[in-house]
């Protein structure tokens, strides 16, 4: 069993996470989390993705919702249907540079304290000094 | 001829007060949609309406390709259906009440109920009258899917399920409408529940249905804009509609429908400042659709 499994499908409740309240349409969360594992090499080039089955039953979201994101994903060439096996990474992945930067992942939620720091007419430096003592604290060093 | 329920013009009133006053709704096979109304607006008068258990006063209800007041015993047999609080013969144990249900149907599949009622931990041997809201829900639900009907229609499913039952629930109606092609029409206030197994949403407010479509159409449709102004702030959101307002100085909060992406730069360009699109879940878009 372990020699084997680089190839095999992802499991999808550890590689798909879903907050159905959030506002963002669960398609578009699927979709950006696979374009997003593309630019991190999360998702690896002849990576199969889990079925649309697997992925509805796993985060029970609606099945539809599932084959919306893959057909999107495939539509923009970011997966590839193989017959009989499913949705894979293919070997030249299309990721437009510049786009998907894994920092893209964060950009809402430093929008979010920019927003609010700007709300209470924070300082910008100690906004940034605050920050980097956060993230100290936060690395294994 | 393939829409599953069509309603058009559909009109019931109870005495003179009209509670639906022109519904119009397409559903085609296979979709999973959400009923939302605030309480009073309608939404259990449609679904009997549908079912052929209340008469329409106006327009034209057909629901499996037949007249909904008339439908024929084949079309009965093709559909699953829980009302709210739903609790007959009290004197008969859960098991003895799944039997004589199934007894009226020739297509019964008793593999999927037992299934169902061990996984739901159903207490067979208990009298219908003894059981708990939660539970005699649950009943309702196993006898609504035993004959593996084509249209499921649920009134406030879950509205007596504590959270793991209600994920239950959830995950069969999810594993049902994955392996074959039914409908399920169901009403609920618990938007969450229905953001993650709904693919349309119609929403019934003064009578008539003011949305049905896509919930991913919806979400992408209502936005809230926070607009940081130099000079005046913008009377008008282009060709989207303003729900709700809210304005102190130069920045305003509106929160609109009928929103595209190609606003927030028009916007921006307009009043001369940032305009920031902020997306909103259901339940938010559903609190400013009928406030």
């Amino acid at each position: 069993m372990a020699e084997n499994e680089t190839n095999s499908a992802k499991d999808a409740e550890i590689w798909f996470r879903v907050a159905p309240g959030s506002g963002v349409p669960i398609y578009r969360q699927i979709f950006d989390q696979v374009k997003l594992g593309l630019a991190t090499d999360r998702w690896q080039v002849g990576d199969f993705m889990p079925s649309v089955r697997e992925v509805s039953a796993a985060l029970e979201i609606n099945p539809m919702t599932v084959s919306k994101a893959y057909s999107l994903l495939e539509k923009s060439g970011y997966v590839e249907f193989v017959r009989g096996l499913g949705m894979r990474i293919p070997v030249a992945p299309r990721v437009e540079p510049g786009h998907a930067s894994p920092e893209d992942a964060v950009a809402p939620l430093l929008r979010e304290v920019v927003n609010q720091a700007q709300q209470m007419s924070l300082e910008r430096e100690r906004v940034i000094d605050r920050f980097n003592e956060i993230w100290k604290g936060y690395s294994h060093e | 001829m393939n829409n599953i329920i069509r309603a058009q013009g559909v009109v019931k009133a109870y005495g003179k007060k009209k509670v639906l006053n022109g519904v119009n709704l397409d559903i085609g096979p296979g979709s999973v949609i959400g009923l939302l109304g605030r309480n009073g607006a309608g939404k259990t008068t449609l679904l009997k309406s549908v079912l052929g258990l209340l008469q329409i006063d106006g327009g034209s209800l057909v629901t499996l390709g037949e007249n909904a007041w008339q439908l024929s015993a084949g079309a009965k047999a093709r559909i699953g259906y829980v009302p709210q609080g739903y609790r007959p013969y009290p004197w008969l144990l859960a098991g003895q009440l799944i039997e004589h249900t199934a007894s009226f149907y020739p297509r019964w599949n008793s593999a999927l109920v037992a299934r169902l009622c061990t996984e739901w931990e159903l207490d067979l041997a208990a009298r219908v009258g003894t059981l708990s809201e939660g539970e005699a829900q649950k009943l309702a639900i196993v006898l609504a899917l035993g004959h593996e009907p084509d249209l499921m229609v649920f009134d406030e499913p879950v509205a007596s399920l504590d959270p793991a039952s209600r994920r239950d629930f959830l995950k069969t109606i999810l594993a049902i409408v994955a392996e074959r092609t039914c409908t399920v029409f169901f009403s609920t206030h618990i938007t969450s529940d229905l953001e993650r197994v709904a693919d349309t949403v119609a929403v019934l407010k003064a009578g008539v249905i003011d949305f049905c479509g896509g919930l991913d159409d919806l979400k992408d449709m209502v936005k809230r804009l926070r607009v940081r102004s130099r000079g005046a702030l913008p009377q008008d959101m282009g060709g989207a509609s303003i729900l709700s307002r809210h304005i102190q100085g130069n920045e305003g909060v509106f929160t609109v429908r009928g929103f595209s992406p190609s606003l927030q730069p028009l916007l921006e360009k307009a009043v001369g400042g940032t305009v920031e699109v902020e997306d909103l879940n259901l339940e938010e878009i559903f609190l400013e659709m009928t406030r």
